[in-house]
């Protein structure tokens, strides 16, 4: 089996400064400044070709910045990320001008993924037919209902063909007949054995689309195994936290990362 | 020097998608307006009159300046200032506006601050054009000196280019980089002899006003467009400052911007 993407010890890092000055210092100079934080901790995954992994988590656990920084839009702090082929991150309503319609926004987001205008004439009625926007494909983007925002996002994103497509929460937004056009192009994007990387809150989604499930917990890789393995537990401990207060949650929160740094 | 030919190789290399950004990014500045694109050239002629007014028309009461009359000579000057002080202005800003909305990270960075250069270099060509025939009306007909003009505009270009690159990186960190900025462009569009001669100063103030680049670069426009004589030439020590300037800060620029443009999204 090819793998498509390897993630190798990745740790990405943020810093919390208490004021601008430490920030500056801690650019210039070798000695850092400011508190360290951890996205993420020694991420280690592989994924075949042609499957589909779901990253699940609670809010926080890093599962949006592990789909940046696969997609190359985030740095890591260490580790590595090998990534075959070409990546397109669906994020709700990413990097689209306002000002523009959604015409020259198509044509602009395409040149800017390397397009050249040939390519991007023959693109243009596909991602057009399938953001099913009418008459509002002429209109400046500001004038679009958030729906209608990240259909324009996805059907651009999926148009291109890419060889590694990551769905961050996309899915969710737009009505129903939309998230069923999207999931049917989801599907056949596996049929043709594109790897995907999908990251939800909604289990049922994962139990009706997914292969493998990672599931991350305060930045760090708490199970990766296929979805029969995985999501019955990661519902039981669902469940559970949510039962949880909020001293309970943040007392949990200080269990696992006091039990992650004595090893 | 291994940033620098990475930074002007992306250039040459995506030339295409640049001058294409580039001409988004006019459609984008513009859109709203009902006039457009001609407010490209409408903000200048307010100003340029204004000017002209107050120094040409006031302060001068309608005397010659080094030989010539007022209004050409502060033409064939203030050119150029409308092509740097936004370029400059905008050029520094380009990349903390921008960086958000890269969907991929091996976008060529270098790129970003020229796109905006680029866009503010097709309206310039179009004023510099105005000025040649308004000027061959006020009696400077074309003459064997334009042949000079594309070096200054060559060199003028890569000296902004060089600037933006520093200026857009260090604003990533330093915001308030910008304002510095506006407040030293303003000092300097006095500091350069483009409203008035510096002449008439003591030569070591002279001398003093010519380690700004931008003092080179009027001039150079100025000799070229009213046909006077071969600037870099006959002042071939100021034409080599202007270019050790311009290297060092092209060198400076693409350093920094190459040691940093992995983490900009991670400054903002």
């Amino acid at each position: 089996m090819e793998k498509t993407i390897i993630v190798s010890n990745v740790t990405k890092k943020h810093k919390l400064y208490d004021n601008t000055s430490d920030k500056i210092k801690d650019i210039l100079f070798r000695k850092g400044y400011g508190e360290d934080f951890y996205a993420l901790r020694n991420v280690s995954f592989e994924v075949n070709r042609g499957e589909v992994i779901g990253f699940v988590g609670v809010n926080g656990a890093g599962k949006s910045t592990l789909s940046n920084i696969i997609a190359g839009i985030l740095p890591e702090t260490s580790g590595s990320v090998t990534v075959k082929g070409d990546v397109s991150l669906i994020a709700i309503a990413a990097g689209l001008k306002e000002n523009l319609t959604g015409r020259e926004n198509i044509e602009l987001k395409c040149l800017m993924l390397g397009f050249n205008k040939k390519e991007i004439q023959q693109l243009e009625p596909e991602i057009i037919e399938f953001a099913e926007l009418g008459k509002f494909i002429d209109q400046p983007v500001k004038s679009y209902s958030s729906g209608m925002k990240s259909r324009l996002g996805f059907a651009i994103s999926v148009s291109i063909d890419p060889d590694i497509i990551i769905i961050d929460e996309a899915l969710s937004v737009g009505d129903k007949a939309f998230a069923e056009k999207c999931f049917n192009k989801m599907k056949s994007f596996k049929e043709k054995g594109k790897t995907i990387v999908f990251v939800s809150h909604s289990t049922v989604q994962m139990k009706k689309f997914a292969d493998k499930i990672l599931w991350l917990e305060f930045g760090r890789v708490k199970e990766y195994g296929t979805k029969e393995e995985i999501l019955p537990l990661y519902e039981e401990f669902i469940k559970e936290y949510k039962k949880l207060s909020k001293s309970e949650k943040e007392k949990y929160r200080e269990d696992v990362l006091r039990q992650l740094e004595t090893g | 020097m291994k940033s620098v030919i990475t930074v002007l190789s992306e250039q040459v290399k995506y030339f295409y998608l640049l001058r294409r950004l580039a001409l988004y990014e006019i459609k984008i500045a513009n859109k709203n307006n009902y006039l457009g694109l001609a407010w490209e050239l409408i903000n200048p002629a307010i100003q340029i009159f204004i000017y002209w007014f107050i120094f040409g028309f006031g302060i001068r009461e309608r005397q010659p300046i080094e030989g010539d009359p007022f209004f050409p000579w502060m033409l064939s000057g203030i050119v150029i200032w409308f092509f740097f002080n936004p370029s400059i202005i905008e050029g520094s800003k380009s990349i903390f506006q921008r960086v958000k909305m890269l969907s991929k990270m091996n976008f060529p960075m270098s790129l970003i601050p020229n796109i905006i250069i680029f866009s503010k270099f097709y309206s310039h060509i179009g004023l510099l054009v105005i000025v040649m025939v308004l000027l061959n009306f006020l009696g400077y007909p074309i003459s064997i000196y334009y042949l000079q003009l594309p070096l200054y505009i060559f060199g003028g270009y890569l000296f902004i280019f060089s600037v933006s690159l520093i200026t857009s990186t260090l604003n990533t960190f330093i915001r308030d980089l910008q304002m510095f900025l506006q407040a030293t462009l303003r000092m300097l569009l006095y500091m350069t002899p483009i409203l008035w001669a510096t002449s008439s100063l003591p030569v070591w103030i002279q001398t003093v006003f010519k380690i700004n680049p931008l003092y080179y670069l009027v001039e150079g426009y100025r000799y070229s467009l009213l046909g006077k004589e071969w600037y870099f030439i006959n002042h071939w020590e100021y034409t080599l400052y202007f270019c050790a300037v311009t290297f060092v800060l092209l060198l400076i620029g693409s350093v920094m911007h190459v040691k940093f443009r992995r983490r900009f999204i991670d400054f903002i």
